[in-house]
């Protein structure tokens, strides 16, 4: 199904749209090689230094080109992303007739000019590297944002980022982590998931990996719905001396009997982030006592907030990482 | 359609009787309706039929977890607050099949009822606080679902017609 520009095409415009939307994914000879090129990259995005940004870019988009085969393409490093009322610009790529292909990015945020999270900014680079392979690679006449081109940009992400299979840390392991950083990890989530649905057309979310794995849409309302469950455990524990906290779903029930599959993922993730938005208020304004406050639940025993608050970051992990593989077409 | 008041009065067979015809009645009422007119809303504010299917399957997974709270605590739990018309927003109650909600619907009710006919006369006198009515014992909870039930297979028949 192809995104509803595709009807505004003209017909010449179209098979080439077609063309793009058939090759899912660029598959790089030896990955390990330009490893040391993206550790590099993410080093030199943590000094924040324009000129080592800037070095580290050209170095891993010249280990991309070189091993693919193709053209090189001009890199130019910029500060904070011009933006307007349509948003921020992240990343250009331009070609223009007598000159070299050049690719433009931008590591600072264009109003809080922070430096760019390096996933965020390797997947900019990546989509741009991803126009010029259209060109040089796929050799096609024109570079559209088809499902098929988000599919080659997620392939050279993950042959590029050695994503941790299952989920990134234990539930323990978020237990030991500060509280601030378990709700900093929280309070990031919407935004991950609205990253990773960005481009996707309504089909590509509501499409199943697996008979039995969630499509993206399931686990945007997995998420609305499990932070709703989140804000009545921890409201029961404050309201009450150790509770009991009625056990919820089955996830599998609820995805079957609430429809996922024909909820319209956006508006899923603006309910998500408006719950998490008052999970979080809830557990900033409770006390460290309150923390240490708990309930019993039927399967999991004692859970004190500050236990269900390592419980959500955990989960939240896992079921990005799920997101991820489900918009990837992996079970 | 009685108040309240007159279905606490009532026995507690008549009551479970009530319940268990709900499910058939919301069959009867939507069978052969379109899915446009299922979906039709009487005014801005009311819901339209298919929102009131799905809106008592929820609350019947939500009494389902407030009787489990009850059971498993030696004091009264006060039991949350719920938000109907935010449920309905949230859950996109308008994009479900009422078929499909009623089905899962049916399921629940049955699950309601097992779990009514497995109480000793002791449970039923256990209760929660409820946030708007108080103090509600188990056997308050059966009327006021039975009351539920009627109040909103009401409802159903006037969004069908078009009132709210």
């Amino acid at each position: 199904m192809p995104f509803s520009y595709y009807a505004r095409l003209t017909r010449a415009q179209q098979a080439i749209y077609r063309k793009s939307d058939e090759v899912g994914e660029v598959r790089l000879p030896r990955p390990a090689l330009l490893q040391p090129a993206v550790t590099a990259l993410a080093a030199a995005l943590a000094t924040e230094n324009r000129g080592q940004v800037q070095r580290a870019t050209e170095r891993l988009v010249g280990g991309l080109t070189e091993a693919l085969g193709v053209p090189a393409v001009q890199v130019e490093v910029l500060a904070a992303r011009p933006h307007a009322k349509w948003g921020e610009l992240h990343g250009l790529y331009t070609v223009e007739r007598g000159r070299p292909p050049r690719i433009q990015l931008w590591m600072r945020t264009a109003k809080q000019r922070r430096v760019v999270a390096f996933r965020t900014y390797l997947r900019t680079l990546l989509h741009e590297v991803g126009h010029h392979l259209d060109y040089a690679l796929l050799r096609l006449r024109d570079s559209y944002h088809t499902e098929g081109f988000y599919r080659r940009e997620s392939s050279l992400f993950h042959q590029l980022v050695a994503e941790p299979r299952g989920p990134g840390l234990t539930v323990d392991a978020w237990f030991r982590r500060p509280a601030d950083e378990r709700l900093a990890r929280l309070a990031s989530t919407p935004g991950r998931v609205a990253h990773a649905l960005e481009g996707r057309s309504p089909r590509a979310l509501a499409r199943r990996p697996a008979a039995t794995a969630w499509a993206p849409v399931e686990i945007v309302c997995h998420l609305r719905d499990v932070d709703e469950t989140f804000g009545e455990r921890v409201a029961a524990i404050l309201a009450m001396d150790e509770p009991a906290l009625p056990r919820v779903g089955p996830a599998d029930r609820w995805a079957a009997e609430r429809q996922y599959l024909r909820h319209d993922a956006a508006l899923a993730l603006a309910h998500f982030r408006r719950r998490r938005g008052e999970s979080l208020e809830a557990l900033v304004s409770a006390s460290p006592a309150d923390w240490q406050r708990g309930g019993e639940h039927p399967v999991r025993g004692r859970l004190s907030i500050d236990m269900l608050v390592a419980l959500m970051a955990w989960h939240d992990d896992n079921h990005l990482d799920q997101l991820t593989r489900a918009l990837e077409g992996r079970p | 359609m009685p108040t309240m008041d007159e279905y606490a009065k009532q026995p507690r067979e008549a009551r479970l009787q009530r319940l268990t015809r709900t499910a058939e009645q919301l069959a009867a009422a939507i069978a052969g309706q379109g899915d446009a007119t299922l979906s039709r809303r009487p005014d801005a504010k009311n819901w339209a039929a298919k929102e009131i299917v799905c809106h008592l399957r929820d609350v019947e997974e939500s009494f389902g977890g407030r009787f489990e709270q009850i059971l498993a605590m030696d004091t009264d739990p006060r039991l949350g607050a719920a938000n109907a018309d935010r449920l309905a927003e949230e859950r996109q109650y308008l994009r479900n099949d009422t078929a499909e909600a009623l089905t899962a619907f049916r399921r629940r009710r049955q699950e309601t009822l097992e779990f009514f006919g497995k109480l000793t006369s002791g449970q039923w006198d256990k209760g929660g606080i409820h946030p708007v009515r108080g103090r509600i014992t188990l056997d308050g909870f059966l009327t006021l679902m039975a009351w539920h039930d009627d109040n909103h297979l009401d409802q159903l028949a006037r969004a069908l017609q078009g009132r709210a």
